[in-house]
């Protein structure tokens, strides 16, 4: 009742100047860090290059010319080889990730299960960098690089063991993010839903496979989505494991600044990457949606 | 014979979980036995033999210890400027509904979808631009950028957790907005004001790709000395700096949680 009356009384104009009084200065960082420099480096990406010049010339004309040259088979390996490996490594992420999610959600000691979820927000908040220098050392020259690249059958030096390293990386990082996702969608399965397909004389591989699995695809999918679209845009896994040998579209935005100074090629790649990052964000639950919509056995077990 | 691929995948699946919890833990083990490595060179792992060199070569480097200040200045500055600048954003955007209110919340978490390396390209290029080539400001506007979203989504979090009714009890009682703020709403949103406050530290510390691009000469972060070493000398000096940043930021989030009870956030829904 007071609430009400206190909302007719309020003077709008007084709050809505407040608003706009705390609005600004977030809005001022957004404007000045975000948007103008995209808006900048998509007027760039159309420019033409000059060797020895930061920027384009201000006059000058504006071209396709650095997007096209992206077609080039040079350049466009760099997103196909982004793309694969990426996949490779949020497939094993999410299906290592899957039945370890599963164990904790079962553990019945409390303090068991706070004590893996703990472990695993542990490592997560260990410093990016330190991570991915740990794995350089422990799966490289110093470790294990070398027994394992010929259990492997390759050279330590090959681009084989390379992309491992990197694949490596995505898992190592991915992996506990994906577990923690699925933790929550798996908690929320009814255990009554298995125990009964099991009671009803299913093995216990089938009843996951028919009930937990199917039940569990929103947290799959959103595990899939989130790990793939950081994997795309991932910088320091790939600079540090993939030694050279192994570069992401995001390596190669960096060499466009650290190496040839070519800022409207860089300026190009980075809006692709840009446009790449957010519509997987955006299409690939939409896909998912669709997938699991049409789904036979998660329209089942959903009724 | 469904009993046997039961108790088959059982088994297989406890040896993958062995193995994932070995790969987790591992390359860590191995970064921090090696930076107390006895030997002048760099040796197999596990060493023979073990010293503090290395960790007396990453205090004694002047390359390291400026990127450790600036560091540490550079996550000061993030910290205090991201809070209040984020505060500031929940504030308003956890009052009542206005029109265009979901674009400027979507709109202030967009850093988040934005590779970083393009956040840092287009901040290096737009500096260069506009004449900006001091690398403190550049890193700290870079991190401020970067922390914001964490900010304005922890201290949102917990001032949307406010019962609406306990600020307007306090404005019918006759406090002004001002007021009604400082003594009912902030005390009562502290934790997670506190927690914002330490990701937005935490995160600067860590930050590589943005770094990058903005360090200059004279300006750079530990992470960006690091990868530095990492690239030019094959020296242990760099395990040592990582069990160093290792150690400031479990130190950092162990003590806010013991001083703020800031793990509330994280595990509260």
């Amino acid at each position: 009742m007071t609430a009400e009356v206190l909302e007719e009384n309020a003077p709008a104009s007084r709050l809505n100047a407040g608003r706009i009084l705390l609005l600004t200065p977030p809005a001022i960082v957004l404007l000045l860090l975000l948007i103008i420099p995209i808006l900048n480096i998509l007027d760039q990406s159309f420019r033409t290059f000059q060797a020895g010049r930061v920027g384009a010339v201000a006059g000058g004309g504006r071209t396709l010319q650095n997007y096209l040259e992206l077609l080039d088979s040079a350049y466009f390996y760099y997103f196909v080889e982004t793309f694969r490996i990426s996949f490779i490594g949020t497939v094993i992420s999410v299906v290592l990730a899957f039945p370890i999610a599963y164990l904790i959600t079962r553990l019945r000691s409390q303090f068991l299960r706070g004590v893996v979820a703990g472990g695993l927000i542990g490592i997560i908040s260990v410093s990016t960098l330190v991570r991915v220098y740990a794995l350089l050392l422990t799966f490289g020259a110093v470790g294990f690089g070398r027994p394992l690249s010929s259990l492997l059958g390759v050279t330590m030096s090959s681009s084989e063991y390379t992309e491992f390293m990197v694949l490596l990386g995505l898992v190592y990082f991915h992996t506990p993010i994906s577990v923690l996702i699925l933790i929550g969608s798996i908690q929320a399965i009814n255990p009554r839903l298995i125990e009964a397909a099991q009671s009803l004389g299913a093995p216990r591989w089938k009843s996951h496979l028919s009930v937990t699995i199917p039940l569990a695809l929103p947290g799959i999918g959103a595990a899939f989505v989130i790990s793939f679209a950081v994997c795309v845009s991932a910088f320091v896994i790939p600079l540090i494991l993939g030694a050279g040998r192994v570069q992401f579209v995001s390596n190669l935005i960096y060499s466009r600044f650290s190496v040839v100074s070519n800022y409207p090629s860089g300026s190009a790649i980075s809006i692709v990457l840009l446009i790449t990052a957010v519509l997987l964000v955006i299409i690939l639950p939409w896909i998912f949606s669709k997938i699991f919509a049409k789904s036979p056995i998660f329209a089942r077990v959903q009724k | 014979m469904n009993r046997i691929i039961d108790d088959l995948l059982i088994v297989l699946l406890l040896c993958v979980i062995a193995l994932f919890v070995v790969f987790m833990i591992l390359p860590l083990v191995v970064a921090v036995t090696m930076a107390f490595d006895g030997r002048n060179y760099m040796g197999a792992f596990p060493p023979t033999d073990f010293s503090l060199q290395w960790v007396h070569k990453f205090f004694g480097d002047e390359f390291y210890m400026k990127g450790v200040r600036t560091s540490f200045l550079i996550a000061f500055f993030t910290m205090i400027i991201s809070t209040g600048v984020g505060l500031a954003a929940a504030v308003a955007l956890a009052d009542r509904d206005f029109p265009g209110k979901d674009l400027l919340a979507a709109l202030f978490l967009s850093p988040l979808v934005i590779p970083a390396v393009v956040i840092g390209f287009a901040l290096l290029l737009f500096f260069s631009q506009i004449g900006v080539f001091d690398g403190f400001i550049r890193l700290l506007a870079g991190h401020v950028l970067i922390t914001i979203p964490y900010a304005i989504r922890v201290s949102l979090a917990g001032l949307v957790a406010i019962p609406k009714s306990t600020r307007e009890a306090a404005l019918v009682l006759g406090a002004n907005e001002w007021k009604a703020f400082w003594t009912i709403t902030l005390p009562l949103a502290k934790t997670n004001v506190f927690a914002a406050a330490i990701f937005a530290f935490i995160f600067s510390m860590d930050d590589v790709a943005v770094s990058l691009f903005l360090s200059s000469v004279d300006a750079y972060t530990l992470p960006v000395a690091m990868v530095g070493m990492m690239r030019s000398a094959f020296d242990l000096s760099v395990a040592a700096g990582a069990v160093f940043l290792m150690v400031v930021m479990t130190t950092i989030m162990l003590a806010a949680d013991i001083l703020f009870g800031i793990g509330k956030v994280l595990t509260r829904r």
